[in-house]
C-alpha cells in the first residue's frame, strides 16, 4: 500500500484523543488506498484527483466504523442528539421530568455541613465580577433551547439563579438579563457568558464545581469574592468563590 | 512538480510569520478557554470553516488584490469600524488558513510541502495588510506591541477625544451606553453563532494622566451579508456601530488580537466616564457621528439602538432555535470563514457565492463532524497541540507552554534543494449551503443597496483623507508640518463632522483638545 509523507514522523505518533486517532487512522487508510488506485503519484493526486476520489461517503464510513464497534459519541449541542439520537450518548437533565432528580455532580466539588449561619457549602466557582453583597435566589437548571423558549414565552421566574453548563453566550441570549445570578459549570471568567453577565451586571460564577444542588433549592453565591483574572488563570493561582445552599426545595 | 519560484528569504519570512501566529494562537486559546455552546455545534463548524479557509482564501485574496492591494485596504481599515480588524486580520486570516492546512496534514491529505505558493502568498498578504493597518503604532500585530492596538491617526483620536460626552455611574447617559453595549455584545455573539467576532476593542489611547480611551466596534449587525439576518435585522439601522469609551483610574494593560481587553484595576461600570457613538463602513467618509449633537440626543440614540438590537436578538434567537444542525454548522462555518469578507467589500468584488457558501472540497468532510470528534480534534489542534504533525524535537520549549510542540508546520526548506512540492490548492470550487439564499439587500451608510450597487459604489469611492493627496501624510509628517496649509486641510477633513473640532486644523495638542471639550 502507498506510504504517506506523514507515515514517517520522528516525533509525532498519534493524536491524544482515541476518537480522533481512530478517525484519522481510518482516513489515512482511505488516502493510501485511493492513492494506490490512481497510480501513486502524489502531485497529481493531492489537489486534483483526490477531490473526486476522497468523498463524503468515505467520511461517513469512518464515523460508521466507530458506531459499528459500539461507540456512542459525546454531545455538546442540544441539536445533535435531537437529530441523531442513535449516534450520541443519552441526553440527561434537559427535560422537565429529569429535573426532579437531576444535579450537577463535580468530583472536585468542595462541600461541607451547614455553618453557623445555616449555609451548607455545595461547591466553588470563579467569580466574574466583585459585588458589595452576595447573591441568593432559587436554583433553576437551564440546559436546552426548549427551556429557554419556555422562559422567553412565560417570563423568567423572579429570583432565579440559573445553573448552566454552557459557557457560551447564545443559549440564554434572550433571557440572560432577567436572571438574578448565574452558576456556570464550565468556562472561565473570560468566556462569553462571563463577559455578558459582567456587562449586564448579573452576578456570576464560572467554572463552578458543585454537587447536590437540585431544582428549586435556595442558593447563595459569594460574589463579594475577588474576581478571577486572566493572569490568575495563566499562572495557576487559585481564586475561588463559594456556592452555598440555604434551603432545600 | 512546480518549478522553484519561492526564494529562501520568502520561506524564512513565511515560516517566521507562521511561528509567530502559532505562539500567539496558543496563548489566546489557553487564556480564553474553549468556546462551547448548547445551542451551536461550535467545534464542528470551526473545523469546517478551517477547511473552507484553506481551500478558498488564496484564490479569494488574489481576486481582491486584482482590484486593490492588501496595503491599500489596510489604509482604508484605519478609517472605519468594519470587520477587518484584529480578530479578522490580526489573527483569523492566517489562523484559519493554517489550521485547515494542519488538520489536512494530520489526515494524510496534505504534505507540509503542498500548496506552498498559496501559503507564502497568504502570509505575505497578511503581512502587508497588517503593517499598513498598524502603520501608526509601527507593529504587525497587537501581540508584537505588547498587546496594544493604537492604529488611529492623531486627527481621528482628537475628534473622538473632543466629542465624547462625560458620564458617571448612575446618570442617564452612563446607563444608556452600558445597557446598549451589553445588548449589542449579546446580539453580536448570537449573530456570530457564539463566536466573539462581531465585537472588537482597540486602543488604549492616553487621554490624560488618569484617563484612557478604548474604541469598541460592533460589526455586521444589520441586514447585510449574512442570510440569517435577512428580515430579522432589518430594524437595526446601522451595520457597524462604534462606541468610544473613556475610563478613569483604570489601565488597559492588554488588548489582544482577538480584540479583547484586560484592565488593572478591573474595568467595571464605575470606571466609564465618557462615551461617543459612530457608524461607518467602506462607503462612509470615516466615522459618522450618531446622536452626537447633544447629550440628550445621544441618550435617546443609545436607547433607540438598544431596543432595536434587543428586538432583533429575540427574533434571531427564535430563528436559530428552529434550525437544523446542518444549518447551524453552515452559519457558524460561514461566520468564521467569512471573517475577512469585508476585504472584498472594500475592493468592490464581493460575491455571495465566494463568501456565503461551503466549498465542495471542504463539504466532503462534514460527515466527520459529530460533536465528540470535532471537540477533540479542535482541542488537540489549538489547545493541547497534540496532533502528530505538531510534535517537534524533544529539546524544544515552545513559547508559553515549554512543550516540544509547534501549532503550524513549517514549510520544509528542502523544497529549495529539490524536494518535490505543489504550488496551489487550485481555484474556488462550487459551494453549497443549507441556509436560505441571501436576499439582495445590503445595509450601508448610504442606505439599503443591492449587491451590484454596493460593489459599484465601493469601486468608485475613496474616502477623502485617503486620496492620493493625503494617504501618505502620516503622523510623522504631521509632527514636522503641523499648521501648514496641507496639514490643516487634511485635519479639517477629519474634523468636518466634529462638534468641538470643526475647522480647528492640525496644530492642537492633547491639552488643547481637552480644553475645547468645555
Amino acid at each position: 500500500m502507498a506510504k504517506l509523507y506523514v507515515d514517517n514522523d520522528k516525533f509525532g505518533y498519534q493524536s491524544a484523543s482515541p476518537t480522533v486517532e481512530a478517525f484519522h487512522a481510518a482516513i489515512k487508510d482511505i488516502v493510501r488506498r485511493k492513492l494506490d488506485d490512481c497510480g501513486g503519484d502524489w502531485d497529481s493526486f493531492v489537489f486534483d484527483k483526490s477531490y473526486d476520489l476522497i468523498t463524503a461517503e468515505d467520511m461517513a464510513s469512518v464515523e460508521q466504523m466507530l458506531l459499528d464497534a459500539g461507540h456512542k459519541f459525546d454531545w455538546s449541542a442540544a441539536i445533535s442528539p435531537r437529530e441523531k439520537p442513535e449516534i450520541y450518548k443519552p441526553a440527561a437533565g434537559v427535560s422537565d421530568e429529569d429535573m426532579a432528580t437531576f444535579s450537577f455532580e463535580h468530583p472536585e466539588a468542595k462541600t461541607a455541613d451547614a455553618d453557623a449561619d445555616g449555609r451548607e457549602l455545595r461547591g466553588i466557582g470563579d467569580n466574574v465580577a466583585q459585588y458589595p453583597q452576595n447573591c441568593s435566589g432559587t436554583a433553576r437548571y437551564i440546559r436546552s433551547p426548549d427551556q429557554v423558549l419556555k422562559y422567553l414565552n412565560e417570563g423568567v421566574p423572579a429570583d432565579t439563579i440559573a445553573i448552566i453548563d454552557d459557557s457560551g453566550g447564545t443559549l440564554t441570549a434572550p433571557i440572560l438579563e432577567h436572571f438574578k445570578g448565574v452558576i456556570c459549570a464550565g468556562g472561565s471568567t473570560r468566556s462569553h457568558l462571563g463577559i455578558l453577565t459582567r456587562e449586564y451586571g448579573v452576578p456570576c460564577l464560572m467554572n463552578a464545581k458543585i454537587s447536590g444542588i437540585r431544582q428549586g433549592d435556595i442558593v447563595e453565591i459569594e460574589v463579594t469574592a475577588k474576581a478571577k483574572t486572566a493572569e490568575a488563570y495563566q499562572t495557576g493561582v487559585e481564586m475561588t468563590a463559594n456556592v452555598w445552599r440555604l434551603n432545600k426545595a | 512538480m512546480a518549478q522553484n519560484r519561492i526564494s529562501y528569504a520568502q520561506l524564512l519570512e513565511t515560516n517566521n510569520m507562521m511561528q509567530t501566529c502559532s505562539d500567539e494562537t496558543y496563548w489566546l486559546c489557553v487564556t480564553r478557554t474553549v468556546q462551547e455552546s448548547k445551542l451551536f455545534p461550535v467545534p464542528a463548524y470551526m473545523m469546517l470553516s478551517y477547511l473552507n479557509a484553506f481551500y478558498r482564501y488564496p484564490s479569494l485574496l488574489k481576486k481582491i488584490e486584482s482590484r486593490m492591494s492588501a496595503e491599500e485596504i489596510g489604509d482604508r481599515a484605519r478609517n472605519m469600524g468594519m470587520k477587518i480588524q484584529n480578530p479578522s486580520m490580526g489573527w483569523a486570516l492566517p489562523g484559519f488558513y493554517l489550521l485547515g492546512r494542519e488538520w489536512l496534514i494530520n489526515m494524510g491529505l496534505l504534505k507540509p510541502t503542498d500548496a506552498i505558493e498559496d501559503v507564502v502568498y497568504v502570509m505575505d498578504f497578511w503581512k502587508r495588510f497588517q503593517l499598513s493597518w498598524h502603520r501608526n503604532d509601527g507593529h504587525i500585530t497587537n501581540k508584537e506591541y505588547g498587546h496594544r492596538a493604537q492604529v488611529l491617526p492623531e486627527s481621528r483620536v482628537q475628534v473622538f477625544h473632543a466629542d465624547m460626552y462625560d458620564c458617571v455611574e448612575g446618570d442617564e447617559l452612563h446607563e444608556a451606553a452600558q445597557t446598549f453595549m451589553a445588548s449589542a455584545s449579546q446580539y453580536g455573539f448570537l449573530i456570530s453563532c457564539e463566536s466573539r467576532i462581531s465585537l472588537h476593542n482597540s486602543g488604549p489611547y492616553k487621554l490624560a494622566d488618569d484617563r484612557e480611551m478604548i474604541v469598541r466596534d460592533f460589526m455586521d449587525l444589520s441586514e447585510s451579508d449574512f442570510p440569517w439576518l435577512d428580515d430579522v435585522a432589518a430594524g437595526v439601522p446601522h451595520n457597524n456601530i462604534t462606541v468610544t469609551m473613556a475610563v478613569k483610574d483604570c489601565h488597559f494593560y492588554l488588548v489582544d488580537d482577538w480584540g479583547s481587553f484586560e484592565a488593572q484595576p478591573e474595568f467595571k461600570a464605575d470606571k466609564l466616564v465618557g462615551v461617543g457613538l459612530y457608524t461607518s463602513d467602506n462607503l462612509s467618509d470615516g466615522y459618522m457621528p450618531l446622536g452626537m449633537e447633544s447629550r440628550e440626543a445621544l441618550i435617546a440614540k443609545f436607547n433607540e439602538l438598544n431596543a432595536q438590537v434587543k428586538d432583533a436578538t429575540t427574533q434571531l434567537w427564535k430563528r436559530i432555535a428552529a434550525w437544523s444542525r446542518d444549518q447551524m454548522i453552515d452559519a457558524g462555518a460561514i461566520t468564521y470563514f467569512a471573517i475577512i469578507k469585508d476585504l472584498a467589500h472594500v475592493a468592490g468584488v464581493y460575491d455571495v457565492d465566494d463568501w456565503m457558501k461551503i466549498d465542495e472540497r471542504a463539504e466532503r468532510f462534514r460527515p466527520l463532524l459529530n460533536d465528540e470528534f470535532s471537540r477533540d480534534a479542535l482541542g488537540e489542534l489549538v489547545g493541547l497541540v497534540s496532533h502528530p504533525s505538531q510534535q517537534v524535537m524533544e529539546y524544544t520549549m515552545a513559547m508559553h507552554s515549554n512543550k516540544p510542540v509547534r501549532m503550524y508546520s513549517n514549510i520544509p526548506y528542502s523544497v529549495l534543494a529539490g524536494e518535490p512540492y505543489t504550488a496551489s490548492s487550485g481555484p474556488v470550487y462550487p459551494g453549497i449551503t443549507y441556509l436560505p439564499e441571501k436576499k439582495d439587500a445590503y445595509t450601508t451608510t448610504r442606505g439599503r443597496m443591492t449587491l451590484a450597487e454596493y460593489n459599484k459604489a465601493s469601486r468608485e469611492f475613496t474616502p477623502p483623507t485617503l486620496t492620493d493627496k493625503y494617504r501618505h501624510l502620516c503622523d510623522t509628517w504631521v509632527k514636522y508640518n503641523a499648521g501648514s496649509e496641507l496639514a490643516d486641510e487634511m485635519y479639517k477633513l477629519e474634523q468636518a463632522r466634529s462638534r468641538n473640532l470643526k475647522g480647528k486644523g492640525s496644530s492642537l495638542k492633547r491639552a488643547d483638545v481637552e480644553k475645547l471639550r468645555g
